[in-house]
């Protein structure tokens, strides 16, 4: 039987707070033990402003998650978002020393090193450094240089920073409910994983995650992670542009959005109302609803369009077309929407396949959470395999630093 | 791989080196010249040239010239060029006796003080009347120095300029950026004085050395030709594996080059590589392919590469380039300019003109009363410049109709001068204080022709003569003369919109204004409000209405940015950052159908 792991994703959402509990296979298959979610408050585009409400919600949603799956978590593996995260493309060229004429291990890591040493602003940290390709004498397009014949030996990095005191911030949260962070992911990068399988990935497609508080995005062509990024715009300003059009709580704008909205709005007869209903079921008002389709029509396709302007140089190569995936993608017509913006082939899509609580599978909510255990299992698939008594070793070793 | 042939003679530069001579002038060239005695860098005879015996006594160069020993007596110029020139020229055969038989001589100055600012001009020449080629190496004062030291600086710098062959300017102020503020002073200096030597060491031995690709004093200049330029200066050195890219990375990491930001505007770039003699092309192709990545396409690159057996193993490369002060300022401003603002696009470019009109001290007469309304722009600005102060900002602003450049504005001048020609040196903070004191405190949306009223009232506030009598004399039959009194000075909440309502006396411009002030900037706000067109019978001269209060909008500097959110960005996201669109400064944070509404109204 293949040794399997437990995982625990965190993603502290504009909307909801999610934690995903699932067992990650070394044969690569992923279960979900469980999922425990809370409505999360004072969260704004991606993130933290209130910290007291947000731990009071964790916690919920974290006895959730415990009570379900059965298992106490400790580590967690945090997704992170916000407008401050940013990425940029960089190339570290490494010249080999004359008398050696294989690549080894080192100079992968010296060009590493080089392509890491990149200008960004002073008060960012790199979140991750993931590597695209390396181009060996030129050659591009390499996945593995060690053992080649080479003089010259570069490095392209795909690299994704962020300002280090937010980031500081969500880790900080979560240190106190208290929870051991184990890494920080950027959000589109786990949602990634989980969405796009290796073919869509190849052909070239870019994932958008339009969630409640921004939009994040990651492009792949070639296989490679070419951009990725946040729009901090989501299905919140949505449901606020609800709310200031027909006058009413956001609440109730969300839940009016939520049943009803579309994006469709050129077919809806003009004097088609809809009926708005208070908690206890009392009529409140009547609103129009191509009026309410196209409001929620015009916010979504500018946020689409701001998406654009950002990704707009690699538009060219994705033949796999867009993923569309998070709470927004619910919305009906947001395809529709999509294709208009982007002239691309649309794909609403949700988590691939992974055996557990049912329920979670192919919900686009859970794309990121899940997208975490999956980022958390290759990164440990990618680690040189220790034998429990090594492990054990390095265990003391920590405990005595 | 190609190597170069290590039995190439004449490459050796060892053997015949050029006789160089570094000077250092006043207090903070002789520091420089500390520096370099200690690191021990440069092959060259070092001199100081000082007044104040005590600094001479302290330095560690051996060859030491004191300044005018009679006529000072052993102590400073005290700040004063004139002294230090005097005292320079009393030494004068001291300092030829120096000089005399170099084939080049380094002059480094502090400028601004007395001894950097006076004597190195005349040291400058005298090097030059030996016959040598003199560069000279010189810091421009910190701008906390006063303006007085500025002055005596750029003075200094246009006669160097006379005699020097190269001049290699570094800006203190740059440079005191360049260490971190918490950082002791002593530091900051020390920083300042290793990055001279550097330079200066770099220099010479890219001068001194014939290179492989040789670069000479001419590349130099070319590197440095841009007026008032400020030297960006990088320097770095490395050995072992890797070492062209990792010296580059050191290079580029010299703080005047910002990790190679301020090379994407530099037009000439020097690039000097200089390795032992196990350097390779493969080292040298990588540095510069490396290096292109910074620079854009169209600079010129201007590259030298020379063997230096010394060196042994280690590379090194030096950057030199130039960037006129202005583009430095800019550049080091940018970050700033980040940062989101919510203002209408058209608000800068009407804005910057306001404050450089300052600077040519409003000597401009005023045009004849007479002059018609037709062509309104330049004559009430030109009438507006010859009364006093704070008028003339009101009035340059309201005279600004589509954003033109004040300075298209100005030139058309009105010959027929009637006013006294008034010249109000009006400094930039001048211009700001004015503009947050004229604005009366009202609330925004209180109806116009209320507000008019109130105005209207505030006009006659006798104080405000001191404005009033010259304008008005310039311009009785156009009577509309916008003189703003200032109610209440220490009002400091600035409701723009009123602003730049003009005042006037004359009951029929009174009637005018509520169509004339119109809405338009209101709507700009709230979205409710319908939004009257102005009306078409508004006179010609308030044309310029609509953009004024845009302009009047940077005017208080000291309170930037999101107007529009914090009136509209309430609820919800009131205390995220706002969010821009990618191009143009919207806040998308408001509603999208609240903006397309508002933009298809407009």
């Amino acid at each position: 039987m293949a040794k399997s792991t437990i995982y625990a994703g965190l993603e502290i959402g504009t909307h909801k707070i999610c934690v995903v509990v699932g067992e990650a296979k070394r044969d690569g298959a992923i279960k979900i033990l469980g999922v425990g979610q809370a409505p999360s408050r004072g969260v704004r585009k991606g993130e933290i402003v209130d910290f007291d409400k947000v731990q009071t919600c964790l916690n919920d949603a974290l006895v959730r998650a415990e009570d379900r799956s059965d298992v106490m978590i400790r580590n967690v593996f945090l997704g992170v978002t916000g407008a401050h995260i940013e990425s940029l493309n960089n190339r570290g060229c490494h010249c080999l020393p004359e008398d050696q004429p294989e690549i080894t291990e080192d100079d992968v890591e010296e060009s590493k090193e080089i392509a890491r040493n990149v200008a960004i602003p002073q008060q960012n940290v790199f979140l991750h450094s993931i590597t695209r390709q390396y181009i060996v004498d030129g050659q591009e397009a390499v996945r593995q240089p060690i053992g080649r014949e080479a003089r010259t030996l570069e490095a392209d990095y795909h690299i994704i920073h962020g300002v280090r005191g937010r980031i500081q911030n969500a880790i900080r949260c979560v240190r106190e409910i208290p929870l051991e962070v184990e890494d920080v992911v950027f959000n589109p990068i786990a949602a990634a994983q989980v969405v796009l399988n290796r073919e869509a990935k190849h052909q070239g497609a870019l994932m958008l995650d339009f969630g409640a508080g921004t939009v994040d995005y990651v492009l792949y062509e070639d296989g490679m992670v070419t951009a990725s990024g946040c729009v901090p715009l989501g299905g919140d300003h949505i449901s606020q542009d609800i709310a200031q059009a027909f006058q009413m709580p956001h609440g109730r704008a969300e839940r009016l959005k939520i049943d009803e909205g579309s994006t469709l709005f050129q077919d809806v007869p003009p004097d088609e109302m809809i009926r708005v209903e208070d908690d206890n079921g009392l009529h409140v008002t009547d609103v129009e609803r191509a009026f309410l389709n196209e409001v929620i029509y015009l916010r979504t396709q500018e946020i689409l369009t701001q998406v654009r302007a950002r990704v707009d140089d690699h538009l060219g190569k994705l033949a796999a077309g867009i993923y569309i995936t998070g709470g927004v993608s619910l919305t009906k017509g947001i395809d529709a929407v999509a294709k208009e913006v982007f002239g691309l082939k649309v794909t609403k899509a949700g988590s691939a396949p992974v055996s557990g609580v049912t329920a979670t599978f192919e919900n686009p909510q859970y794309s990121a959470p899940i997208g975490l255990i999956r980022y958390a299992q290759i990164l440990d698939s990618e680690k040189p395999f220790l034998s429990p008594l090594s492990r054990l070793g390095r265990r003391m070793k920590e405990l005595l630093h | 791989m190609v190597e170069y042939d290590r039995s190439a003679p004449s490459e050796s530069s060892g053997k015949d080196p050029l006789n160089i001579c570094i000077a250092g002038v006043g207090g903070a060239g002789s520091n420089v010249l500390d520096r370099i005695s200690i690191d021990r860098t440069v092959d060259a005879k070092l001199v100081t040239f000082q007044s104040d015996i005590r600094v001479l006594n302290r330095t560690n160069v051996t060859n030491r010239v004191q300044l005018g020993t009679d006529l000072m007596r052993g102590v400073g110029a005290g700040g004063d060029p004139d002294l230090g020139r005097e005292a320079a020229l009393f030494s004068k055969n001291e300092i030829r006796d120096a000089l005399d038989g170099h084939e080049m001589v380094f002059i480094s100055a502090g400028l601004g003080g007395g001894t950097g600012s006076g004597a190195a001009p005349v040291i400058a020449e005298i090097a030059k009347s030996t016959g040598a080629i003199v560069v000279v190496f010189a810091t421009v004062p910190f701008s906390f120095e006063g303006r007085r030291r500025g002055a005596q600086a750029t003075e200094a710098l246009d006669r160097l300029a006379k005699s020097a062959d190269a001049l290699i300017l570094f800006d203190n102020n740059r440079m005191g950026e360049l260490v971190l503020p918490k950082e002791g002073i002593q530091k900051a200096f020390a920083q300042g004085d290793q990055l001279i030597a550097q330079s200066v060491r770099a220099v010479t031995s890219m001068v001194g050395t014939p290179g492989l690709v040789k670069l000479g004093l001419d590349d130099l200049v070319a590197a440095l030709r841009v007026s008032e330029g400020r030297c960006l200066f990088g320097f770095g050195e490395a050995k072992g594996q890797n070492r062209g890219t990792e010296a580059l990375k050191r290079a580029l990491k010299s703080p005047l080059i910002n990790s190679g930001e301020l090379l994407g505007n530099a037009k000439n770039l020097l690039v000097h590589v200089v390795g032992g003699e196990s350097l390779t092309l493969a080292e040298v192709e990588q540095v510069m392919k490396q290096l292109g990545r910074h620079v854009p396409d169209e600079t010129q690159i201007l590259f030298g590469l020379s063997v230096e057996p010394k060196l042994g193993e280690t590379i090194t490369v030096t950057l030199i380039s130039a960037l006129s002060a202005r583009e430095l300022a800019t550049a080091r401003r940018e970050p700033e300019a980040q940062q989101p603002v919510v203002q209408p696009a058209a608000v800068e470019p009407v804005a910057r003109p306001v404050a450089r009109q300052q600077q040519p001290a409003p000597t401009r007469a005023a045009p004849a009363p007479q002059a018609p309304p037709p062509p309104p722009p330049p004559a009430l600005d030109d009438l507006f410049v010859a009364a006093p102060l704070r008028t003339e900002t009101l009035a340059v602003e309201a005279a600004a109709p589509a954003p033109p450049p004040v300075a298209e504005v100005r030139p058309a001048p009105a010959p027929v001068a009637h006013a006294p020609v008034v010249s109000a040196p009006a400094p930039e903070e001048v211009v700001y204080e004015a503009a947050i004191e004229d604005v009366a405190p009202e609330p925004p949306r209180e109806p116009t022709r209320d507000s008019a009223r109130v105005r209207l009232l505030n006009v006659v506030n006798p104080e405000k003569t001191v404005a009033a009598p010259p304008a008005q004399r310039v311009a009785p039959p156009v009577d509309e003369v916008r003189i703003e009194p200032e109610p209440a000075p220490q009002v400091v909440a600035p409701v723009p919109e009123t602003v730049s309502v003009p005042i006037s006396r004359t009951p029929e411009t009174t009637q005018v204004r509520p169509a004339a002030v119109a809405e338009p900037m209101i709507v700009a706000r709230t979205p409710e409000v319908a939004v009257p067109q102005p009306e078409p019978k508004a006179p010609d001269l308030f044309g310029g209405r609509e953009n004024a209060p845009v302009a009047k909008k940077t005017a208080p500097v000291e309170q930037p940015s999101l107007r529009l959110g914090t009136e509209e960005r309430g609820g919800r996201f009131k205390d995220t950052e706002p969010s821009f669109a990618a191009q143009g400064n919207e806040d998308l944070d408001t509603p999208t159908w609240m903006r397309l509404r508002r933009r298809v109204t407009k």
